[in-house]
């Protein structure tokens, strides 16, 4: 068949085509599989992917705002910080 | 003369919330160090992102008024882990009253029982959390209870032994099982 033929090169386009369909599947599998050595490890990611929501610190402030000032030892925020 | 208007006490304004960085900078900055990982634990015990809220913002509220509690004995992590325990373990009580679990001890552990040491593989990562909710569901909680806050680095085994009633050494020898028992029923959410 002559290299230059139309059908030919039809051919090896759609062939270049599939092999860069492929290996782009393959790295996108790769990119969303992983292996977690144990169930800690596997909890840790899932923690760190876990979104607090935001309403939990709002309501928070709203609920701080309305019960009296705790009896604040003298240095429980230096234990906080200290 | 006018008389005076008394608003019932439903129809009073309240005053608008006052941010917890500006009413409460310090105990803001408690919130942010350990929010993260009371919000995780309320979400696996609670197995419910509605009822964990609701958990993390009690759990808060009472580290609040008790404040003047905490004597430094332990981590304030550790301190805010006793307090949200007890919270979930209360309102589990009632639903747990109606279920049955399978107890540590009850759980029996297959013949043909995957090598804990072997790693697990996940293709697809953003069903992560489903798998691990299920996983975790039918463990038995006091399982569930000891991967949850080993998983924790900030907590030692003398830690999670403190918040789980036992020596670090019973910690190490139960977290065996409970790799192995996590291993068999996460290969059954594939």
């Amino acid at each position: 068949m002559n290299p230059d033929s139309p059908k030919l090169q039809r051919l090896q386009s759609e062939l270049e085509t599939e092999q860069q369909q492929e290996t782009t599947q393959e790295t996108a599998q790769t990119a969303t599989a992983r292996e977690f050595a144990t169930p800690e490890e596997m909890l840790r990611h899932d923690a760190a992917q876990t979104v607090v929501p935001p309403e939990i610190q709002t309501r928070l402030a709203d609920s701080v705002q309305q019960e009296p000032a705790p009896n604040r030892s003298p240095s429980w925020w230096q234990k906080l910080f200290g | 003369m006018a008389a005076a208007v008394i608003e019932p006490p439903s129809q009073r304004k309240r005053p608008a919330p006052v941010p917890l960085e500006v009413g409460a900078p310090e105990f803001a900055a408690l919130y942010q160090a350990h929010s993260r990982a009371i919000f995780y634990l309320c979400l696996r015990m609670l197995n419910d992102p509605t009822k964990a809220e609701d958990a993390t913002h009690d759990v808060f509220v009472k580290a609040w008024r008790h404040l003047d509690q905490f004597q430094g004995k332990s981590s304030w992590r550790t301190w805010l882990y006793r307090i949200a325990i007890n919270h979930c373990r209360n309102l589990q009580q009632g639903w747990a009253e109606r279920h049955v679990f399978p107890t540590a001890d009850e759980f029996v552990l297959q013949d043909t029982v995957p090598d804990p040491a072997s790693p697990f593989r996940v293709l697809e990562i953003k069903e992560l959390g489903e798998r691990i909710r299920r996983t975790l569901d039918n463990l038995p909680p006091e399982y569930r209870l000891l991967l949850l806050l080993v998983a924790d680095q900030e907590l030692s085994y003398e830690q999670v032994g403190a918040l789980t009633e036992q020596t670090a050494d019973a910690v190490r020898g139960k977290l065996h099982r409970a790799r192995k028992a996590f291993a068999i029923e996460f290969e059954k959410t594939a």
